[in-house]
């Protein structure tokens, strides 16, 4: 695993998180400071595990 | 207020459920159980309880027929082993 | 009851109607396709709904179903693959019927809605109603069969 391969991933992850960040900020009902919390966390988690998903789907 | 949608969603899950015991081949019920679902779901919304609603699109959209056309894959399979053996 | 509801109620009554008739007679693609359809054109009344009773949190009923429409669809594409092999069921125009009238839909209500995070999610159901709709037809007329493993 090289620096370069490294940097790409976490650029990748953050660009998921940002696109479901906005997703769950579209969705929500009221915009507070706990759901944005609850979204925020919610959005890196399927940012790590789109990234997963692509990685196997693509690898094939 | 709302009487002729009511009537409405009524007759169309009526009709669906009629066609539903009707229809012999599983795969074809299957088909129109999947239609059962979503007018189930109407139903539920124009009753001013889409709760219920919610569940019921998650559960009778996609899970109840792939449940039933994977049953009757996975018996139509055996079948045809065992006839290969006779 | 309202012009919102009077629509949805027509829609539901003609198309519903249909789309039943459709998936208990006749031969097997005509049923699969009536199935695929009937997902397609109980979104646009749900979100009609949701603007009769004024009531925003039910888009959320249209979003859910805009998303498992086509994944129930893709079900029976895949599970009755070799059965509809034979003659590829196509209704094209009944499909961009639906498909333009639920775009037509969200339009008008984004319209009402207004600019706001509203219509942002009603942009985004109409995106996965239209999407879905045009992926899960090509998927019954055959157009995935080359990537298809087994």
């Amino acid at each position: 695993m090289t620096p370069c391969t490294a940097l790409r991933g976490a650029l990748e992850v953050v660009a998921w998180w940002a696109v479901l960040f906005l997703l769950w900020l579209v969705l929500i009902g009221t915009v507070d400071t706990l759901e944005l919390v609850v979204g925020a966390a919610a959005a890196l988690v399927c940012a790590v595990a789109a990234r997963g998903a692509r990685r196997a789907v693509g690898g094939r | 207020m709302d009487d002729p949608l009511i009537v409405v969603a009524l007759l169309l899950v009526a009709a669906c459920a009629t066609a539903a015991v009707a229809v012999r081949d599983p795969e074809r019920q299957a088909l129109v159980l999947a239609v059962l679902g979503t007018a189930l779901a109407v139903l539920f919304t124009v009753l001013q309880a889409p709760d219920v609603g919610l569940s019921q699109l998650a559960v009778g959209s996609a899970l109840t027929p792939l449940l039933l056309m994977l049953s009757v894959r996975k018996v139509r399979r055996r079948e045809r082993g065992k006839g290969r053996t006779r | 009851m309202n012009g919102w509801t009077a629509t949805a109620t027509a829609v539901l009554a003609l198309g519903g109607g249909a789309t039943v008739w459709g998936v208990a007679t006749g031969p097997l693609g005509r049923r699969v396709v009536a199935q695929n359809l009937s997902t397609s054109l109980a979104c646009p009344v749900l979100l009609l709904l949701a603007q009769g009773y004024g009531r925003p949190s039910y888009v959320d009923l249209a979003l859910v179903l805009a998303l498992l429409g086509p994944v129930g669809t893709l079900v029976f594409a895949r599970l009755l693959a070799e059965d509809l092999e034979g003659d590829p069921p196509g209704a094209r125009a009944a499909t961009y019927a639906v498909a333009v009238f639920g775009a037509t839909v969200v339009i008008v209500l984004c319209a009402v809605a207004g600019p706001g995070r509203a219509m942002v999610k009603l942009l985004v159901t109409g995106a996965l109603l239209v999407a879905g709709n045009l992926v899960a037809s090509r998927a019954l007329a055959g157009g995935f069969s080359g990537s298809r493993h087994g």
